[in-house]
Order: structure tokens, then sequence, then C-alpha cells
């Protein structure tokens, strides 16, 4: 068998190298996107270390098992490609943080996390809560009582976890077709003991 | 024949009674809504859940009258986005609370005489108590008033109820709807059942202790006795329920207070039958004054009875047309079309003759010159406005609510026990040991004889104050003996 003439060692030692930064890429990929999801990066803004805080007394943070779910567990696609790719997309919160709104005040946080919290839950049903079944499994959820296992075999066609199962991590904001802003931006002024109005005026800036 | 005041009165009196004795089928009044307006397809779905995760309340929905004409967990719950308490559930929308609104939507007529009764505006004296400043504040809340009086629900900006209003299932709460009252406070959720209302342990969850002891008074009388015994003859889950017709072994407090006779259409307004109010320190009779929106409120027969189609201010603070008065004899004309089932007219006579009789014994010796006791030791300052800071106004309570209630309803209701030894005589051992006493200490010697002259030995009752030997005796005009070693 003959070897094509084009094929020179210059090519050999070309293919060889892109193969191998190739291999590194993606390596590194990898593990970009495994650092870049683990609650150490995404606490390292101020603004994640405010939602953080009701997530380190949910079930998610501390169950009888030992199991973790990290933020990019939930947050972060399957996949390589995908995972960049949610990690791109979530770029745009990293520029709103440098250049938006001062998100690490705690009043800001709080009345932005309602558009958070409904951006986020339209990125779970449009993939099928499939981060979710990283770990749950519909077929394995027995429950503790014989009605959980028969709701989740029987009543569940069509529907993905985040149709039922939502507020159990962060702060309970209710559904967007629900949602009233001003009840919220009333209810968040009061907790921080400022005066009517302040929501707006923070959040038009 | 001229129009006098006096044949206007009789024409009225005329019109009051038909209006009052308007037959009946007594049965539950027919849902006007038609029923193309029920059985919300959605509404299925729910069921298949929640028979597994909540199967309990499914399977007092299945026992229900609601089940059977096909109304379902939606048609209740169903709410507008733009609800206060509006959420979204499995991808419906819908609130928690069902309010008297929401039932109302078939069940006009009970939605309407609720809505007038003193019922739903229960939680009216606990707001009348003073905001968060008021020292009785702190009381008024889950745990004390707010349970029977009702809570005022408040819908959180996240869209949750405020755990300090909600569960709440008070007959006078005031919804996130802006309607007042709890349907579920006497048919409880989700079997709704008219037994239970008719059974007198609805009531008695709330009219029991010491401001309504409603409880143990039914419970000692002759009637409590003989529905304790016959129970199981009470035919209490009947669609029609007309005492003497469809039962009789015994009247429950919904016979008397709210349900149908052979002439008398049962009624949602519970208090419409009470001639007397039996709950301050001076009982007064009552005239029920009905607006033409429904409304109703209850006017002393001392404040003078309104006309019909004068403006008169409704609880709320607007101004309503009076649309009908009924005096205190015609509410009783209608109670005793419920007695005459059982009893005769003489005997209903006589019993109701010791009833008045004893309240204006109570009012007489004890109610009014305490009441005028307290009243001008407040207007002379010796006593602080602030309420329940000095012993004295906890002796007064005691006297005209502990006991003073006790005995009003104990004679309303035939309980020997409650009328006298808890009623009566409890009333009579505190105005003597605890309030003059009490009373003396705070407006001092000559003040308080004073008093004394002007408001109780006055009266026939406690003229013998006056006369036994002076050794301790307050009332005394002699010095008091020094006891001995003192």
């Amino acid at each position: 068998m003959k070897i094509p003439e084009f094929i020179t060692r210059h090519v050999l030692l070309a293919l060889m190298l892109g193969g191998l930064t190739g291999i590194g890429f993606i390596l590194f990929l990898i593990e970009f996107d495994h650092y870049t999801s683990s609650e150490a990066f995404c606490t390292g803004c101020h603004s994640m270390e405010l939602v953080a805080k009701p997530y380190r007394k949910s079930s998610h943070y501390n169950p009888v098992s030992g199991v973790r779910a990290s933020c990019g567990d939930c947050h972060v696609s399957e996949g390589v490609l995908a995972a960049t790719w949610d990690h791109l997309m979530g770029g745009k919160d990293l520029f709103a943080q440098l250049f938006g709104r001062d998100y690490d005040d705690p009043v800001i946080s709080a009345l932005s996390l309602p558009d958070a919290a409904f951006s986020a839950r339209r990125w779970f049903h449009e993939r099928n809560s499939e981060t979710c079944n990283r770990c749950h499994l519909l077929q394995a959820i027995n429950g503790t009582r014989p009605g959980t296992l028969a709701i989740h075999q029987e009543d569940t066609a069509g529907k993905s976890c985040i149709a039922c199962h939502t507020n159990l991590v962060h702060r309970e904001v209710p559904d967007e077709t629900t949602f009233k802003r001003e009840k919220w931006n009333r209810m968040i002024e009061e907790e921080f003991g400022l005066e009517v109005g302040t929501a707006e005026k923070l959040m038009s800036r | 024949m001229t129009n006098t005041p006096h044949s206007r009165g009789t024409l009225a009196l005329c019109l009051l009674l038909t209006w009052l004795a308007t037959t009946t089928t007594s049965q539950a009044e027919k849902v006007a809504l038609s029923s193309e307006n029920w059985g919300n397809p959605e509404g299925k779905a729910c069921i298949d859940c929640h028979s597994k995760s909540s199967p309990g309340i499914v399977r007092q929905w299945k026992d229900s009258a609601h089940a059977a004409s096909k109304v379902n967990c939606l048609d209740c719950h169903h709410a507008d986005p733009e609800d206060d308490d509006a959420k979204e559930h499995e991808g419906a929308i819908i609130s928690t609370i069902v309010s008297p609104l929401d039932c109302g939507r078939c069940h006009t007529v009970e939605y309407q005489q609720a809505a007038g009764s003193v019922h739903s505006k229960a939680r009216m004296p606990v707001e009348a108590s003073g905001g968060p400043d008021s020292p009785i504040h702190t009381f008024t809340t889950t745990g004390s008033c707010d349970d029977c009086h009702g809570s005022r629900v408040t819908v959180q900006g996240d869209g949750r109820l405020s755990s300090a209003s909600w569960p709440n299932s008070g007959i006078g709460r005031i919804n996130p709807d802006g309607s007042l009252g709890s349907c579920s406070a006497c048919h409880s959720r989700h079997q709704f059942s008219r037994a239970q209302a008719r059974d007198p342990g609805s009531c008695t969850t709330c009219h029991s202790g010491l401001d309504s002891p409603d409880a143990e008074i039914y419970q000692t009388s002759k009637h409590g006795i003989l529905f304790t015994v016959h129970r199981n003859q009470m035919n209490l889950d009947s669609d029609q329920w007309v005492t003497g017709t469809d039962y009789g072994a015994a009247p429950t407090c919904a016979t008397c207070h709210m349900g149908a006779a052979p002439g008398l259409k049962a009624t949602h307004d519970v208090g419409m039958r009470d001639a007397w109010n039996l709950y301050g320190p001076v009982s007064e009779r009552q005239h029920l004054v009905v607006f033409q929106d429904g409304e109703r409120i209850n006017l002393p027969v001392s404040q003078p009875a309104p006309r019909r189609g004068a403006d008169l201010e409704k609880p709320d603070g607007s101004i309503g047309k009076v649309k009908v008065v009924a005096d205190p004899k015609r509410r009783r004309q209608a109670m005793i079309k419920v007695c005459i089932e059982c009893h005769s007219k003489g005997y209903i006579e006589g019993v109701l003759q010791q009833f008045d009789h004893l309240v204006e014994r109570y009012n007489m010796e004890f109610g009014r010159p305490a009441k005028a006791i307290m009243d001008a030791l407040y207007g002379s300052k010796l006593l602080s406005e602030t309420p329940f800071d000095e012993p004295l106004e906890f002796t007064y309570r005691r006297l005209w609510r502990d006991a003073g209630i006790r005995a009003r309803h104990g004679a309303a209701m035939n309980s020997a026990n409650a009328t006298w030894w808890e009623g009566l005589n409890a009333v009579s051992r505190i105005f003597y040991e605890s309030f003059i006493p009490q009373m003396l200490e705070v407006a001092g010697e000559r003040k308080g004889r004073e008093l004394l002259a002007k408001h109780v030995t006055n009266i026939a009752a406690h003229r013998w104050l006056q006369e036994i030997p002076p050794v301790n005796n307050p009332v005394s005009d002699g010095k008091s003996a020094t006891p001995a070693g003192e």
C-alpha cells in the first residue's frame, strides 16, 4: 500500500499537532465547564452569594443522602457543547454584573429576582428539565407514600419536572402569569425599610 | 281614614308579617345559575392527582352534593390572574381561598342572607379594638380573636397568603376579594355538609367559653339533652328539614336561629330572630333594619326606629336606604313559629316571660348600676382611659361578661345551672364581693358613697345593704368596726 503523495511529513505533523490541539481544547472546555459550574466559581460574584443563601438551606444542598447539587448541576446542560453554549449565554449575566445595575446590592437583587426566576423557569421548560434528570429518574421516584409513585407514573404525561416543582431552592417567586410587580416592589421596600416608590426609582436607573 | 302614624305602622307590620311568614318549600334554595356554568372540564385533572396526593379531601368531595351535581375543584377554586390571591397551579390559575362571593355565584340567596347577618361582620369589633398601638392588638391574632371572628387575610408581595392570617375559617373573615365571612366555618370543606351545619357542634366550636357560653348552656338544657339522646332521629342529612315535619326529637341551634318551620323560611341571617341583644354590659331589645341592598343592622330600641326609605349609615360607613324595619316583637314572632311546633302558645309565652324577666332583672340590679358607676368613674377621670390597666375594669368585665352573659344566655335557652349558679348568682357575688369594694377604693370614701346612693342602694333589691350592721359593710354610714388584731 502506498501513501498518497500529498501526505508529506509536514502534513502529517500538522495533522498530529492539530489533533492534539483539538483534544487539548476539548479537554480545556470540559475542565472549564466543570470549574465554571461550581458553587465556588458562581459565588465569586457577590450578587450570586445573595441567591446562594437560600440554596444552602434547601434540600438540594443538604439532603439526608449527602448528594449535593452544585449550581451547574441544575443550571448548566449536559454535554460539552451544550454546557459551553450555556456558559456563553451566561456571559451576558457577567456583562450585566460588570456594566449593569449594582446586583451586589441586596435590594436590587431582590427586585431583580422574579425576572431571573421566570427566565430560569423558561430555560428548564425548553429543555424538558433535563438537568433534573441527572439525578432524578421519573421511573425511580417512589416517595414515602404510595400516592407519590402513582402520581409520577400516571399524571405526568407531557410534563417535565419544572411543570410542578418550582420554588425548591431559591427565594419563592410566584408564577409569571399571576406575578404582580407592584406588590413585589412594595414587599421588598417594606423588608428593607425603604420608602414607597424607591423600588421603581432603583430599577429605572 | 286619615293616614296616621298608627295606621302606617299597622300597614308596615302587615307587610312585614307577610315578609317573615312567606310560605316556602324550606329546602335549600335552588341554584339560579345554569348548569352550563359548572363542570369545568379542566377540573377533572385535579381529581386524578389529588386522589393520590390528598385522597381524604377527594373522598369528602365525592361524598358531597357538589360531586353529585358534577361541580368540581376548578368551578370553585378557579381565579382570574389579576386577582390578588391568584396563583398558578399545574397549569390552572386558582385561588386557595374560596370566598363567600365565590360560593355566592351559585348560592345567591344564602350568600346575600349571610352577608347581611351579624356573622359576616364578626370581625368588626376586632378591627375596632385598635391598631397596632392598641394594648389589645396583640391578642387580636390567630390563636385568639381571629380563630372565631375571622382574620383579615393578607396576600404577600410574593403571592403567598401570610401565615399570620391564613389558614383561618373564622366566620367574619375579611377575604382578599373584599367579601366578608367564611362558608366553611359551618360547612367544612370539602363535603360542605348540611348535616354538619345543623349539628350544634358546628356552632359551639365558637359559641362556647366566656363571652358566648352556649355550648355548655345547650348541653345542660332540656333541648340539648334530648338532642344527645335522640341524635339518630334528627334526620340531619335530609334535603328538606322542617321542624315538626322532617324531625321533632329536639331543636338544635340551627332549628331556632335559622331553620324552617311551617310558615317560616330558613335563613342564613342567623341573628334575625333575636329580639334581645344579650352580649353587652346592659341588654337591650333591638330592631332589625333591612336596607334596600340586603344589608342589615341591629338597632337598640332606645334609638328611634328609622322610617322606610330613610337614609341610614350602614356598617361599612356608607349611607343606605332603609327597606323595612322589624321590631323586637316581630322578630320574636318569627322565633315562636318554631317553638309552636312542639309547645302550646301559653307555655311559650310563660317561658319567654321568665326569660325577659331575668334579663330585665339583671339589667336593673347589676348591669345598669355597674355601667353607670363605671361611666361616672371614667367621666371624673378616677379611672384612666386605658382599658384593663386597673383591677376594677377586669372585675366589671367578669361581672357583665363571664357571669352576666351566661345568666342571660342561660335564661334564653333554659339551663338552670347557667342561669343561676354560674349566672345571676355569680353576678351578684362579683358585684358585692369585688365590684363594690374595688369601686370604693378607686372612688374614695365620699365619692364612693355618693355613687352607691345614686346607683345602687336606690334600687329595692340592694336596699338591704344599708340595713345590715356596720361591721365590714362598705355601704353603711356608720364607722366600720376595726377587725381585732389590726
